[in-house]
């Protein structure tokens, strides 16, 4: 269980990294937290010729905010995100995700560009960052763009990014006063990839909801955004909310796929279950937000 | 944590009295573990430690298909990379027929497959080693794997029991089918009399899922071949350093002196490390060729896919009862997967035969068994290898009760042998219970749970909340410490040091079961000496001969050796001691290395030291005519097997929406005999018990139609945490045994035990709502499956 032969190169800028990206094209790949690429490497799953370590560049790191956003740095670490108490009021539905990411140990090296840029569909970030709308920053020699969540997962493993780019961070919206998060999964033990999971996102203005967000993971092979259920809920009363109807609704977006885990239909059955929860846990965050 | 502790009388009142001569201070305590302060900081010493001067590294080329034919095996391109020193293949073996089968197992037949070390012609499981590449590094050896081409004509493979038994296709074409293994004792006309007419008839078929041994150390081994000594070096993680040192010198075709096995600390090995594996019988073939130290290291996708398997076993059992609802006859059919490549026998059917009627006083049984070989990972050992006879039988007994409407924990009361019964000759007249106590355990975990409470609360919380809350137990008796064979014999040398010092050599390979402990107590109490004086040396082939560590062996049976070894020494103590304090021998006594006249406490006293310094450097002082030194080895045989009973008992409840079972409580009421050191019986029946609910919940090594691993990482092989499991509460009966020092074995319990009690209680659940199930796993899938067949 040896990796294949690799070039190591430590750059210590954005610039340099990306310069080695564009050099070395599809035959580089970055390396950041290496908690899934070391794995996979090490089962010769996969194969780089060259290895660009992100670990050295300072500039990746970090938690900012930015014109209604929180804009976390790429190289960040689960941890530091999981720690920092200005998350769990600028962006709950993070906080409420961070300790479900696999063992403290895990958090503590991997990172948050590190799990999105990978986008297994079973991880809880992705389905963070689809469910807040979040924008993904990506940088090339020839600049940074901005790609919404909604166009940056486009398969399992597969991203907007593209060859000689880098994600450089990811910018969390952060949603007004009447809104309620909740984050919930189901897992065979504590720390595995999630037979399914659910984030749930509502802001209610009166009493009525006005904003609503709901993302499965390990639903399908990107992370599954539940639009009828969302549209739904528009206008509906936040006190009176029928989260188990709302789940059904909402678990019809999905299109999992079984596994020697759960069948495709126990999967669904699990997901209406942690929807309800979900639902019903943001409901009332909301209406303790009012 | 709720505790008992409960003595029985002792059957055997004519035993020499325990530690006579000697204050009683060690045995029956809860010593700290002498491996600890190295194991818990991570410095203990495996063999991926050792590094030799000149070491290369070897890597085994494996098939990724189940079955086919090698049409092109080219090696050249590997050879040809820089670092390779070697490819080998089957052709390029020296290897002399018979050499890799247990020693143990030759003396019962043989082989029971074919002793492919590398393919010949065609592969045979996913895993089936076809080359091994020797390289400066085990980064090269494994690009080089890659660059040997390799042609597989792939064939249909047999991947489960079923399809192997029609023998359409055949795993071993030099075999012609594909049962091996088989044992029919047939059900005479009373026994075929009592299944048909009697008052309650009931069968069911249970499977068992695959389950593999999974020890935290993988498999390895480091070789060292020095051509001038003609002897051959071997570091090795294994359970039987003499064993291995036949083995490799048989594979050889050296003396046996001509080999040394070592080892310094085994992570594990629950039965994969008891008998010559493939992949070391191949390194230690080629040690010879290569030249220079040679290491191969299993890694973790090896060890799942390749190393052994084990549990795979289905059974359909018939129990007939009386209108008394006593259970008076039982019949079982025992179909066992053996895999491809099977080592230290194909089976364990026909134990689980004999041992159906377990703890109860079932008077007619007959059983049928064979094992298939198939295209999968072949069959090993696995703490508690017949096993199935527990899942058979304590299955079966709430199976039954269920359908004929009696509560459980009354219908085994009814059956279960009492104290009174013993000595009880099992039903085919091959065994003979003693000494155990499965009666007193039962009531003692039927207690310790509360179990009418349990009934009250489960009844409430279904009809008020529709929660599914369930008890299961199981109870079993457990024959450790076998008196055949190499396996009835153990050896222990006791020296003293110049500076009173203890030593003892002994022939184990402990692989986490606390012996440089448990033996240096037994020690230290028939010494007189304090156990921090006693050094245990053992995982070596330099050692008295043994039959390994493995079986639950090494509490009855070695320390039956070390006892006797150490008395013979302390007879001698007190001769030297008597001579130089002028006294007589059996007027003396010691007690922390202090000698003295029995009732004297101001007298003169003189140290071991000042005994053994005599005995070794002032040997003037000895008596006259005496040999110097202060050493004696002695040799235990086994006579009998002992009978470790315990009951389990544990509480669940079914999340209906997740299929998640969480545990409440889990208890073993657990008779091992007398108990060396509580702390680690304790810890080797809880270590057993998560294995066992781990068969159950966790670990399922699955394989699609093709004969494809699914399973091969802990991702997705799925090994209980400390978060998944519960505190395990230990209640204790000690039952002496009829061996010198009382005790039992108990190792395997745990995972005897644990299968069936967990497999009951959610079963027990389930049936709150009319759902009935068979098999294991049970994870949340398949219950989910369950739960959407309730009405």
């Amino acid at each position: 269980m040896k990796p294949a032969p690799f070039e190591y190169h430590a750059p210590e800028t954005i610039a340099d990294a990306v310069g080695l990206l564009a050099q070395h094209g599809d035959d580089a790949k970055p390396l950041a937290g290496g908690q899934s690429l070391v794995p996979l490497l090490s089962l010769r799953l996969t194969r780089f010729d060259h290895l660009v370590d992100l670990n050295k560049i300072g500039a990746l790191s970090g938690i900012s905010r930015d014109n209604g956003h929180v804009v976390i740095g790429a190289m960040t670490r689960h941890r530091a995100v999981e720690l920092d108490p200005s998350i769990a009021t600028s962006v709950p539905m993070l906080a409420a995700a961070m300790p479900w990411i696999g063992h403290f140990q895990i958090r503590n090296r991997g990172t948050i560009g590190g799990s999105i840029a990978h986008a297994d569909p079973a991880a809880e970030l992705p389905a963070v960052a689809a469910a807040l709308d979040a924008e993904l920053e990506i940088t090339s020699k020839s600049g940074v763009r901005r790609v919404a969540a909604a166009d940056f997962f486009q398969g399992t493993f597969m991203t907007a990014i593209d060859t000689g780019e880098l994600l450089t961070a990811a910018r969390f919206p952060v949603w007004g006063k009447g809104s309620g998060f909740a984050f919930t999964e189901f897992a065979r033990r504590s720390g595995d990839f999630a037979i399914a999971g659910v984030g749930v996102g509502l802001e209610a203005t009166g009493g009525k909801i006005t904003r609503a967000a709901i993302a499965f993971m390990g639903m399908g092979p990107v992370p599954v955004r539940a639009t009828d259920a969302e549209k739904a809920l528009l206008g509906v009363s936040i006190a009176s909310l029928d989260a188990a109807a709302v789940a059904r609704v909402a678990v019809g977006a999905t299109d999992p796929t079984g596994d020697v885990h759960a069948s495709a239909a126990n999967r669904t059955k699990i997901a209406t279950h942690l929807a309800e929860q979900a639902l019903t846990r943001a409901a009332s965050n909301a209406a303790a937000n009012a | 944590m709720a505790q008992a502790h409960v003595p029985m009388a002792d059957k055997h009142r004519d035993r020499a009295p325990l530690f006579e001569g000697t204050a009683a201070r060690f045995v029956g305590q809860k010593v700290l573990r002498k491996e600890d302060p190295r194991l818990v900081t991570g410095h203990g010493q495996y063999v991926d430690d050792i590094v030799l001067p000149g070491m290369v590294h070897a890597a085994f080329l494996r098939s990724n298909v189940a079955k086919g034919r090698i049409t092109k095996l080219d090696t050249s391109p590997a050879l040809a990379l820089d670092g390779v020193i070697a490819v080998y293949t089957h052709a390029d073996l020296r290897y002399v027929p018979g050499t890799i089968v247990a020693t143990m197992m030759q003396a019962m037949g043989g082989a029971a497959c074919p002793e492919n070390l590398l393919a010949t012609d065609d592969v045979r499981f996913v895993g089936d080693c076809i080359a091994v590449v020797v390289a400066e590094s085990r980064y090269i050896a494994e690009d080089a794997l890659e660059l040997i081409d390799l042609v597989v004509v792939a064939e249909t493979p047999v991947v489960n029991l079923e399809e192997a038994l029609t023998d359409t296709h055949i795993v071993h074409k030099e075999l012609g089918t594909n049962i091996t293994g088989t044992i029919d004792i047939p059900r005479d006309p009373h026994i075929e009399g009592l299944l048909t007419e009697s008052a309650h008839v009931v069968t069911a078929t249970f499977n068992q899922a695959r389950q593999t041994n999974s020890p935290m150390e993988t498999r390895g081994i480091v070789a060292s071949w020095d051509r001038f000594r003609g002897e051959l070096q071997l570091h090795m993680s294994n359970q039987n350093p003499h064993e291995m040192r036949r083995r490799a010198a048989d594979l050889l075709a050296v003396d046996e002196s001509k080999v040394h096995v070592a080892q310094q600390d085994v992570g594990g090995g629950f039965g994969q490390k008891m008998f010559m594996p493939r992949e070391e019988a191949v390194i230690v073939l080629l040690s010879r060729e290569v030249g220079r130290p040679l290491k191969w290291i299993e890694d973790r996708r090896e060890n799942l896919m390749a190393s052994n398997h084990a549990r795979r076993d289905r059974a359909t059992v018939t129990f007939a009862l009386d209108a008394d609802k006593k259970i008076v006859a039982g019949y079982v059919d025992i179909n066992e997967d053996a895999g491809a490549y099977p080592f230290g026998g194909a089976g364990a059917g026909a134990m689980a035969g004999m041992l159906l009627q377990g703890p109860y006083k079932l008077q007619r049984t007959a059983f049928k068994s064979y094992a298939v070989f198939t295209n999968t990972c072949g069959r090993a050992a696995y703490r508690g290898p017949w096993q199935f006879e527990s899942v058979i039988r304590e299955q079966m007994v709430e199976h039954v009760a269920r359908r004929i409407g009696i509560d459980p924990v009354e219908l085994r009361r009814r059956n279960v042998i009492q104290w009174e019964d013993l000595p009880w000759t099992t039903p085919m007249q091959v065994m003979v219970y003693d000494n155990m106590s499965p009666a007193e355990t039962l009531d003692q975990a039927v207690e310790m749970i509360g179990y009418e409470a349990f009934r009250a609360e489960q009844k409430r919380a279904f009809e008020e909340e529709g929660r599914l809350l369930g008890i299961g137990f199981s109870l079993y008796i457990e024959p450790s410490a076998q008196n055949m064979g190499a396996l009835a014999t153990e050896g222990a040398t006791v020296q003293i040091s110049g500076t009173g010092k203890v030593d003892v050599f002994m022939g184990t390979g402990s692989h986490g079961q606390s012996i440089e402990t448990t033996m240096a107590q037994i020690v230290a109490e028939e010494l007189g000496v304090h156990v921090d004086d006693v050094e245990v040396h053992q995982g070596d082939s330099n050692t008295p001969f043994g039959g390994g560590t493995g079986g639950s062996r090494t509490a009855s049976i070695v320390s039956g050796a070390g006892r006797a070894a150490a008395i013979q020494v302390r007879q001698k103590v007190f001769q030297i001691a008597a001579h130089l304090l002028e006294a007589n021998p059996d007027d003396l006594e010691i007690d922390s290395s202090v000698i003295s006249v029995k009732g004297t406490p101001a007298g003169k006293t003189v140290t071991l030291a000042q005994v053994s310094h005599t005995a070794l450097y002032a040997t003037e002082g000895l008596p006259p005519g005496m040999e110097t030194g202060l050493e004696a080895t002695a040799r235990h045989r086994q006579e009998a097997v002992t009978w470790s009973n315990a009951c389990h008992v544990c509480t669940v409840e079914i999340n209906r929406n997740t299929g998640a079972v969480s545990f409440a409580r889990y208890i073993v009421s657990e008779d091992c005999g007398l108990m060396i050191n509580p702390m680690v019986v304790e810890g080797q029946v809880a270590g057993g018990v998560v294995q066992g609910i781990a068969g159950v919940l966790y670990e399922d090594f699955r394989y699609d139609a093709d004969g494809n691993p699914l399973t091969t990482t802990f991702m997705d092989y799925l090994l209980p945490t400390a978060a998944e499991v519960p505190i395990i509460e230990h209640g204790h009966i000690e039952t002496p045994s009829n061996t010198p020092g009382g005790y039992k074995g108990m190792g395997e319990g745990g995972a005897i035990g644990a299968p069936p009690c967990v497999f009951n209680a959610v079963a027990d659940a389930l049936w709150l709502l009319g759902v009935e199930v068979f098999d294991h796993p049970l994870g949340p899938n398949e219950i989910l499956d369950a739960l959407a067949t309730a009405g």
